[in-house]
């Protein structure tokens, strides 16, 4: 569980963090979602105690994470795969951070095998790919067997065995019963490994929910009709709240109306259809539509005004 | 959806049974530490060379004794020769290795973005600092010990030749190896110190070297009694107090008493590390 109440953070006068208050649930998985440079690193630095707070505060499993007198068995993170000494093997670095904690060798070999490092354990971690370092990460974050467990971006550079390890590692964790927050900026990851959804752009959270909602709640699925008698059809369902675009002729796209409505209309009048297909706005687009506002780097040129000069 | 089949059959309300035992402890924070040091290669090197440099000092000095006897200029002076500081006169190029030991174990930290991990494994991060700087004096005094009997050995028989092998049985031999660890022992934490504030491994050595040995010859010629009265309370100056001069002919010497030397040079260790105690606790990592 981890729970933020008006948790900001400046740096300067850029604010990074703006005044946000989440619950993270456990025995799920919450996919903290937003653009590069929306904050979501910063406030998961904040939850482990390493940034300092401008305002407001937040707690893991019911307490600031400082105040833990086991902090690794509260919280595992991979905040920054390279956050290791590059000149230490990958055991030595997993061995500094267990005995801390006294936690025995055996764990660590244990977290070294679950995370598929037996081969490298003893190699400079200078030397690892990102994949491994991300591999490395994540070994760190479950040597204490956590109860909550913080990963920032932890797909980023592994390959697709890697991936879907890592879903398959999260949602393993979380049906244990554990709080599991991790951040992308890829909806069709989030998609595909998240109950739950934060979305943050610009240090705000711009929506939170299941993650078909937070789909649903941004892109109004359109119907798509394709018929001779297009013109007929559209003056028969058309009624207020029903918007009608056609992409070419004889096709029209509808929104505010259902296939189901739509296929009754054109049986009932006689209408032929050639096509009656539900249109679901695809993850990108939903998300694009969500941050666009909030985006903090952007390509002058966005690729849909790119001229095809050749044609 | 995809990843409910990989789901296991457990009820998400069930606690998670923790099977691994942790318990965060001073004694483990330090077991982390020496893990650290002793991990790096980098460790070794800088403690090897910082006995080999002592050794090579040492052999130097001894070897420059037929030359300083041969002149009558400077034989008068022999007599007041300490055998036991001649011995121990390579510490200040030790100085060099051991500042930058000491400020490696926590820069080292920062550039390469280990001290996350640190801080999260301890988030009150001050016992991280203690167990570093208790490390540290473990570690130089223990080089500090290789280097002196290392220097005792291959400069015995030069020495032998004047009468000035240091005596085993004499305090005085002792007081002087214990007060060139003692100020070994200083750098190393003046640079913790230095290393935590700045963070920056080039800023912190720079800034370390240049108060441990540069600024007493540089400001030396400065003939401003203000600016003397300082150089006095300079490391190497202080150190002086309690240390005899290796070589009577280049004495740094400050008129500080024996105690105010200590004192003086304990603040160059204790203050800055303070300092960074306060400041790494409220710092963001």
């Amino acid at each position: 569980m981890i729970e933020a109440q008006s948790l900001t953070k400046r740096y300067g006068d850029k604010i990074a963090v703006d005044d946000i208050s989440f619950t993270i649930p456990p025995g799920s998985v919450t996919g903290f979602l937003g653009p590069n440079g929306a904050g979501k690193s910063t406030t998961m630095r904040m939850i482990m105690g390493l940034d300092r707070p401008t305002h407001g505060s937040v707690t893991v499993n019911g307490k600031p994470y400082a105040k833990h007198l086991s902090p690794l068995s509260e919280v595992g993170a991979l905040l920054d795969a390279k956050a290791v000494y590059p000149g230490r093997s990958a055991r030595s670095h997993l061995r500094t951070m267990a005995a801390t904690h006294g936690i025995s060798t055996r764990r660590v070999d244990e977290v070294i095998d679950m995370t598929g490092l037996s081969t490298v354990a003893t190699k400079r971690v200078g030397a690892f790919s990102p994949g491994m370092g991300q591999r490395l990460g994540i070994a760190s974050a479950m040597l204490g067997d956590p109860r909550t467990l913080i990963l920032d971006e932890p797909v980023n550079g592994l390959d697709p065995e890697g991936v879907l390890w890592v879903r398959h590692l999260v949602r393993q964790l979380a049906a244990e019963g554990r709080t599991v927050f991790l951040s992308s900026h890829l909806m069709s990851e989030m998609a595909q490994t998240a109950d739950q959804l934060l979305v943050i752009g610009r240090g705000k959270i711009l929506t939170a929910g299941p993650v078909q909602e937070v789909i649903d709640s941004v892109s109004s699925t359109s119907v798509r009709v394709r018929s001779p008698q297009a013109a007929e059809l559209e003056r028969l369902v058309s009624r207020p709240g029903v918007t009608v675009s056609s992409p070419e002729a004889g096709t029209i796209d509808l929104r505010g109306t259902t296939a189901e409505a739509i296929g009754e209309a054109a049986a009932a009048h006689g209408i032929v259809l050639h096509e009656l297909s539900q249109q679901r706005a695809s993850l990108e687009e939903a998300y694009v539509s969500l941050t666009q506002d909030s985006v903090e780097y952007r390509s002058d040129v966005a690729p849909t005004h790119v001229k095809e000069e050749n044609s | 959806m995809t990843t409910t089949l990989t789901r296991p059959a457990v009820k998400a309300e069930q606690a998670p049974r923790q099977a691994v035992t942790a318990h965060r402890t001073f004694v483990g924070v330090m077991r982390g530490e020496w893990i650290k040091l002793l991990s790096l290669r980098s460790t070794w090197w800088v403690l090897g060379s910082t006995a080999g440099v002592m050794a090579l000092i040492a052999i130097g000095v001894a070897a420059s004794l037929d030359g300083l006897m041969a002149n009558p200029m400077t034989a008068q002076g022999m007599g007041q020769l300490n055998g036991a500081a001649l011995v121990s006169t390579g510490f200040q190029i030790g100085m060099v290795t051991i500042a930058v030991l000491g400020a490696l174990v926590i820069t080292g930290e920062y550039a390469t973005g280990m001290a996350r991990s640190t801080f999260a494994a301890v988030p009150t991060r001050v016992p991280v600092l203690a167990a570093k700087a208790i490390a540290l004096v473990v570690l130089t005094t223990g080089v500090t010990i290789v280097g002196i009997g290392l220097s005792y050995l291959v400069t015995m028989s030069k020495l032998s030749q004047y009468d000035l092998v240091p005596a085993l049985d004499s305090a005085e031999t002792w007081r002087v190896f214990a007060g060139t660890a003692y100020c070994l022992v200083a750098a190393a934490l003046f640079s913790l110190g230095i290393g935590a504030l700045l963070r920056s491994t080039a800023a912190t050595v720079t800034a370390s070297l240049t108060v441990l040995l540069l600024l007493p010859s540089i400001l030396g010629f400065i003939n401003i009694h203000w600016v003397q009265t300082l150089v006095r309370y300079l490391p190497l100056p202080a150190s002086q107090g309690f240390l005899p001069a290796g070589d009577p002919n280049q004495n740094l010497g400050s008129g500080l008493t024996a105690t105010t030397g200590l004192l003086v040079i304990a603040a160059y260790a204790i203050v800055p590390l303070v300092c960074a105690a306060i400041v790494v606790r409220r710092r963001d990592a």
